[in-house]
């Protein structure tokens, strides 16, 4: 048991820190080979000439947003859910997937307004996919928004998770809008129905390179973000004490008429039983300060 | 060739921001950590 207001917080091991750090330098060399070899080795396309070149980069963020970081969310906010494998583990997991996903689904939004431009003579268009995958964009700032409203920890993960699995519901449609409706934007290039791709040679290999690269990415920010919402968790929890604490001895600086029942709802925070009872003892507080 | 490399300055920039945040955050949060536990352990000392 830790002392009154000590902070907690898991320490990252040696190990953690090395693969962290492979994990990113590995990443940066692979976006380096990826940029030398989509713009300067690759050749041109015939149709779309040098346009094709931004096949490199757009489709891997597209890959990371739907599939990686928003699949990673729901199947974490799903196993939080599930009672036999709840722990706020999945929630931060989810989190930090959502948050570090928002960035490359914009992303992909942008590479493909810039693309559309000139091959379709438009920035953007209300087709099927690109609609779909600007609601998923969206829907996930909801949830980020939603983690904001402040709440106990379980009831902020439980909600997120909700949240979460609805906006995955997203996801299939964006995969799909290009069957199911007649759109601008072109069919699965690797992953179509045939599973055939219609790409091959260098452009194949460097394709490859951008979406390996790009989820080295992912995994890199996911590591570092999971660990920003570990931090915070734990100075949340720190400042919460420290608050409840100080409202305590402003509303009873003798500590000698303070009700029994309040006594026995606090007498738990000083052991760090978690957050939750804290939060019920600042609102028994903070309603006798009312009376 | 100015639509892709608009296109390519985008999204690495992006990405290069937002990493380069991401490591500020870290850093801020484990200073603050830091700094609240060495003040813990100064209130059990005294």
């Amino acid at each position: 048991m830790s002392a009154p207001g000590s902070i907690v917080v898991p320490a990252v091991s040696e190990r953690a820190r090395r693969l962290e750090r492979a994990i990113g330098i590995a990443a940066l060399l692979g976006i380096v080979a990826t940029v030398c070899l989509g713009l300067w080795v690759t050749p041109a396309d015939q149709v779309q000439g040098d346009l094709v070149r931004l096949v490199y980069l757009h489709p891997g963020v597209a890959w990371v947003a739907l599939y990686l970081a928003f699949g990673l969310a729901a199947v974490s906010s799903l196993l939080y859910l599930w009672p036999r494998t709840r722990s706020l583990f999945w929630d931060r997991l989810a989190a930090a997937a959502v948050e570090v996903g928002v960035v490359f689904n914009a992303c992909t939004l942008i590479s493909g307004s810039i693309w559309g431009r000139p091959t379709w003579g438009v920035w953007w268009a209300w087709d099927a996919r690109l609609t779909s995958t600007a609601v998923l964009l969206v829907l996930f700032l909801g949830y980020l928004a939603l983690r904001r409203v402040p709440a106990e920890p379980e009831v902020r993960a439980k909600r997120s998770a909700f949240v979460a699995l609805f906006a995955a519901v997203d996801v299939p449609i964006v995969h799909f809008s290009v069957l199911w409706w007649r759109t601008l934007h072109q069919g699965a290039t690797v992953l179509n129905p045939d599973l055939s791709p219609t790409i091959h040679g260098s452009m194949a290999w460097t394709l490859l390179l951008g979406f390996v690269s790009l989820t080295l990415v992912f995994v890199w920010m996911l590591l570092v973000r999971y660990r920003i919402g570990v931090l915070e968790d734990a100075l949340a929890g720190r400042e919460l004490d420290a608050a409840l604490r100080e409202r305590r001895a402003e509303g009873d600086p003798d500590g000698a008429d303070t009700p029994a029942d309040d006594q026995r709802t606090l007498a738990p925070l000083d052991q760090r039983e978690g957050e939750r009872v804290a939060v019920e003892a600042g609102s028994a507080v903070l309603r006798e300060g009312a009376r | 060739m100015r639509y892709v490399d608009a296109g390519y300055s985008f999204v690495l920039g992006i990405l290069f921001l937002y990493g380069a945040h991401l490591l500020w955050r870290r850093k801020r949060l484990t200073r603050d950590v830091e700094r609240v536990a060495a003040a813990s352990a100064r209130e059990e000392g005294e």
